[in-house]
């Protein structure tokens, strides 16, 4: 959906672009939720590449006879019980975290969409394509039965603790959220009048379902990337806070929440801390720039 | 009438819902690398055993039949063995599923009794300081994890100030446990008159119980909010308006009108309830049916995990079956 900039048309697509692109800023200008959230994505893909390189100590060496210092100027965030750098683990940490994150994400969004296409052009229509669309949702009814963080943990529990096998578990349990959102944006999109003119012009019912409905209806499955993300950390550290995700000692923020836990009971508040505000402000983050997608795509709300 | 009518469709449906929760439950031990019956068996189990297992099992024989064997043990109570308790996995239940129960239960109720006043009074008072707080508080609680919020909670509660008891389950160890009646440590101490036991339980719960209602019960407040909000500008407040009915009486009818909604959102809460509750069982050492299943992922101990999921999805289903049939009783515009 190309929308046009205010005050006459624009004359070319670079034209066209600079309007969105000044539009875009000054929405965001009046969402300070918005720009938070961006700052976070930012920060948090700039440690995810840099983090362990601008680390002032290795994130998984233990410093000898330096356990549990509470911070100081050498320790930012202080030391855990083995002696690791909290702070050089918690800028770490975003590597494993977003990988984690992204792919997961990006599966659920790809399976999902795909899914959601089919399920909502089909819908009401005759034969097989009827039977797979009713099967998909069905299916995806099925996987929603069972509570998530429980599956997610069942999922990784028998196929065995790992970083590829909470991916394969995070991603299986997005898919319906994708799919619900597509199949909806499907429904609206296929009764335009788009649809009928490239049926008329003879073009195979896959082809306009995949060519012509599919780009027009990404737009809301768009929007929740960027919370699916947040949403996918969130898990992958509650996965790895039970042992049952990112073994130790990789820098995760759950897994660093976990190595911290006995030290709040005995008033070593540092250590599990810090990893946890990392964590919720990226979660929070993300959710907002997922919030500020979604209303800069709806016009009603852009104003 | 109506309402028997309807249960009764709605409880016929579960069947086929039943049906696929145990086909899929079924065939999670199928995602297992390698022989099932030698990794379900456990790493210190005999050949002997391992060859038990396996015709238990009916690894032998054809799928369906090994699907037809499991749902005649499974509705035998036969969830096979625990080699990390050496135990039946329904006595290892038994005793467990009380105390999770107890947890998720109040939270549950806690958070009704509190959201939805809470979701009510914000959206009838906008602007106020209430609502800015409130509005901070729903953005903080869906980002938040609530094992770490367990964590802080314990850190300021217990090691900072000391008022609460440390996460050591759901007694002192030096109070005796009641006599077990319902389960719940509690709930049993009541009833029983033990009351030294009931204040130590009741202490217990305090900490489990609040992080669990701060992180869940925004989406109550927020729903509510949401609702009430949008019934007192629908047309018939409007019109009370118009007539003029006191404010109470708008309030009202909107209240009315926004409860069906709220009470799919109270399921989904107690779906979520569920998940939160593992974590934070493990943070609080609770002893319950969450720390078990974790404690069964970490030691491979696949039997109990697999019941785990089952008892989850049909506790889902009841859930969701419940919330329909309240929502069929508070509005009776849902046709049989």
């Amino acid at each position: 959906m190309t929308t046009l900039a205010d005050g006459g048309g624009p004359q070319s697509r670079r034209e066209a672009a600079a309007a969105e692109f000044h539009n875009f800023l000054a929405f965001a200008r009046r969402r300070p939720g918005f720009i938070f959230g961006l700052c976070v994505v930012f920060v948090t893909v700039f440690l995810a590449i840099c983090g362990p390189y601008i680390a002032p100590y290795h994130p998984e060496r233990a410093l000898p006879g330096a356990g549990l210092q509470p911070p100081s100027a050498q320790h930012w965030m202080g030391t855990d019980v083995s002696g690791m750098d909290v702070f050089s683990r918690v800028i770490s940490a975003p590597r494993i975290d977003l990988a984690i994150a992204l792919s997961a994400t990006l599966i659920a969004f790809v399976g999902g969409v795909l899914l959601g296409v089919v399920s909502g052009f089909y819908a009401g229509a005759r034969g097989i394509p009827r039977v797979a669309s009713e099967a998909i949702m069905r299916g995806a009814d099925i996987l929603q039965a069972f509570p998530v963080f429980i599956f997610a943990l069942a999922l990784v529990g028998f196929r065995g603790p790992g970083t590829e096998n909470v991916i394969v578990a995070l991603a299986f349990l997005n898919i319906p959220y994708f799919l619900r959102v597509t199949r909806g944006a499907v429904f609206q999109v296929r009764e335009r009048p788009f649809v009928e003119a490239a049926r008329c012009a003879g073009n195979k019912e896959a082809r306009i379902a995949f060519v012509h409905v599919m780009p027009n209806a990404l737009g809301p499955a768009l929007a929740n990337v960027s919370p699916g993300i947040g949403f996918a950390i969130l898990l992958t550290a509650a996965l790895s806070f039970v042992g049952a995700g990112v073994p130790k000692p990789t820098p995760e923020w759950g897994s660093m929440i976990s190595i911290g836990a006995p030290n709040m009971m005995t008033g070593q508040w540092w250590t599990a801390l810090f990893p946890g505000l990392a964590l919720g402000i990226t979660v929070l983050g993300y959710a907002l720039v997922g919030d500020g997608i979604r209303d800069y795509m709806d016009p009603v709300n852009r104003r | 009438m109506r309402f028997v009518k309807y249960a009764g469709r709605r409880l016929i449906f579960l069947v086929p819902q039943l049906f696929v929760v145990s086909v899929i439950v079924f065939f999670l031990v199928r995602l297992l690398p390698g022989d099932p019956a030698f990794l379900m068996a456990g790493q210190f189990a005999t050949e002997e055993r391992i060859e038990e297992l396996r015709s238990t099992m009916g690894l032998d024989q054809p799928l369906y039949d090994q699907y037809v064997r499991y749902v005649t043990n499974v509705l035998q109570g036969d969830f096979g063995h625990s080699w990390r308790t050496s135990q039946p996995v329904i006595e290892d239940i038994k005793q467990r599923l009380p105390a999770t129960l107890e947890l998720v239960l109040l939270t549950g109720f806690i958070s009704v009794a509190l959201g939805i006043p809470i979701g009510i009074y914000t959206a009838v008072k906008k602007r106020g300081i209430a609502d800015r707080v409130l509005f901070g508080y729903g953005m903080l609680a869906g980002s938040i994890p609530d094992f770490w919020l367990g964590l802080i909670l314990i850190f300021v509660f217990f090691s900072l100030t000391g008022i609460l008891p440390g996460p050591i389950g759901q007694l002192d160890p030096i109070v005796s446990t009641p006599p077990r009646i319902t389960g719940a440590i509690a709930l049993d101490a009541l009833l029983g008159g033990h009351w030294e036991a009931f204040r130590s339980a009741v202490l217990h719960l305090i900490l489990p119980v609040a992080t669990l209602t701060l992180v869940y019960m925004t989406l109550i407040i927020k729903n509510t909010r949401t609702m009430v909000e949008e019934m007192m500008n629908s047309d018939f407040v409007q019109h009370a308006r118009a007539m003029g009915f006191k404010r109470s009486v708008q309030l009202r009818y909107a209240v009315r009108n926004a409860l069906p909604p709220v009470v799919t959102v109270v399921g989904i809460v107690f779906w979520f309830l569920l998940g939160g509750a593992v974590l934070v069982e493990t943070v609080f050492a609770w002893g319950g049916l969450g720390q078990y299943a974790v404690e069964s992922v970490i030691s491979s101990d696949y039997a109990p995990l697999q019941a785990f999921v089952l008892l989850a999805a049909i506790f889902t289903l009841l859930v969701f079956l419940l919330v329909d049939l309240a929502y069929f009783v508070i509005d009776p515009r849902i046709k049989t």
